[in-house]
């Protein structure tokens, strides 16, 4: 909710002014400015709302169906931000997958959230105090999207010199995302393939268990189901 | 006149938020949910317009059709419980015709 | 010409945003299920027609008029669909419609053991 709030207050002109920029006519720049303001303003609250409410519902197929809403308006957010091609993810993923595979998790479980045993005030205590760590330390951050920040001054300019100087990949974010931030990218596929790994220890479990039940029935000695390690 | 249709396009989303959070059954909030997406893309459209830039109305056809199977998908869900579910072969299986 | 264009476009755009808000504000009011689905679908119908014409009529003959024009078939055809589906299965889920005889009925909030809907009782 801070990071809402910093955000509407101080980023949301910048970024206005940012995709501002973009158009090319004066009149039509200052329209969108404004226009972009307003609407990030609102959908923004709207998101806050939506929030809120996913917290306060007991109901998990009521949670599901916001958290699907949530993300329809989370991709008007990164439409209103021309991010078009993250907006298309974020909604077919969000509004799409998430909501029917949690909806399928929710049939197996329980419908109603478990009742907590005990009380909120440590957790909350916690993740405000994070929260406004956090805040304090966006301060000295520039502001968002202005011309002079050492990344637009600095590394950017590096990053497209040392790629043609030295013949990497043509398309610099290939180039940025496997060799100057390689690291970040060997994080990232670690993450994947042990969830990866997780899921199928759980499928497999499940699967012998029931081929397990049927082998009793049918007295057979192959091992077909391919676990042999 | 986008500014017109463009804040007509945020009160009604406000207003469809303002029942998916409120609305007692889960088929409230599944309609709230539907309205938002048939919104979403009007507000595509009516934002493009405003900012000159009425380019990316392709998403809009993409989120037209997300929100339809999402909401079949959900409602074939809350009927029958499992999405792999065939009426012909339920039909066939309990012997009904 | 672009006078004509632009009063043509306010004629459209001006009464489409009008049955927007109209129906959202009959998807907030409305005491049940059912009717919240009527009022939802005027948003769908005369809303988004009437606004996706007065753009096209913004647009001129150009690319993005024919992209306007199947956004609005897509939602002329498939949100009536949508509706009936989703009154299709309140009806299974036994959600029972307010009639005229329980003009007083109330909305149920579903307890701790509700499931995917609930049962609205008329109170007599």
């Amino acid at each position: 909710m801070i990071l809402a709030a910093a955000e509407r207050a101080g980023t949301v002109e910048h970024a206005a002014g940012a995709a501002a920029a973009v158009q090319k006519d004066p009149a039509m720049a200052a329209v969108t400015a404004n226009a972009e303001t307003f609407v990030m303003m609102i959908l923004l609250t709207l998101l806050a709302a939506i929030t809120l409410a996913i917290i306060r519902q007991r109901n998990l197929f009521g949670v599901v169906i916001l958290a699907g809403i949530y993300s329809f308006l989370m991709a008007s957010v990164m439409i209103a931000l021309d991010a078009v091609d993250v907006a298309m993810t974020e909604a077919s993923v969000g509004a799409g997958i998430s909501t029917v595979v949690l909806l399928a998790t929710l049939y197996l479980t329980d419908s109603v959230e478990y009742p907590r045993p005990r009380s909120v005030a440590i957790p909350l205590f916690v993740s405000l105090v994070v929260g406004a760590a956090l805040a304090w330390g966006t301060i000295g951050l520039p502001a968002f999207g202005i011309a002079d920040a050492p990344i637009h001054t600095h590394v950017a300019p590096t990053y497209i010199e040392y790629s043609k100087k030295h013949e990497m990949p043509p398309n610099i974010v290939t180039a940025v995302l496997a060799d100057f931030r390689g690291f970040d990218t060997l994080g990232e596929t670690t993450v994947v393939f042990t969830a990866g790994i997780g899921v199928l220890l759980l499928l497999q479990g499940g699967w012998r268990k029931s081929h397990n039940s049927r082998r009793d029935d049918e007295d057979n000695e192959l091992d077909t189901d391919g676990d042999e390690a | 006149m986008f500014y017109v249709a463009t804040g007509a396009v945020l009160a009604a989303l406000i207003f469809a938020v303002i029942r998916a959070i409120r609305g007692p059954t889960v088929f409230d909030r599944v309609l709230a949910g539907n309205t938002i997406g048939t919104l979403a893309i009007l507000l595509l459209a009516s934002y493009g317009f405003l900012t000159g830039r009425p380019e990316f109305l392709d998403i809009g056809l993409t989120y037209g059709l997300l929100n339809l199977i999402g909401t079949f998908a959900v409602l074939k869900f809350f009927r029958h419980g499992d999405l792999a579910y065939d009426i012909a072969e339920d039909q066939e299986n309990s012997g009904w015709k | 010409m672009e006078v004509i264009a632009d009063v043509i476009s306010w004629c459209l755009i001006v009464p489409g945003c009008f049955f927007l808000v109209t129906g959202a504000l009959g998807l907030l009011r409305m005491p049940d299920v059912y009717t919240r689905m009527h009022a939802a679908s005027v948003i769908d119908t005369l809303g988004a027609t009437l606004l996706v014409l007065g753009l096209i009529v913004q647009a001129g003959l150009t690319l993005v008029a024919l992209k306007l024009v199947f956004v609005l078939a897509l939602l002329f055809f498939f949100g009536p669909v949508a509706s009936h589906a989703l009154a299709q299965a309140a009806l299974h889920a036994d959600v029972k419609p307010i009639l005229a005889e329980d003009r007083r009925g109330r909305d149920v909030d579903p307890g701790p053991a509700g499931s995917a809907g609930s049962k609205e009782e008329p109170s007599s």
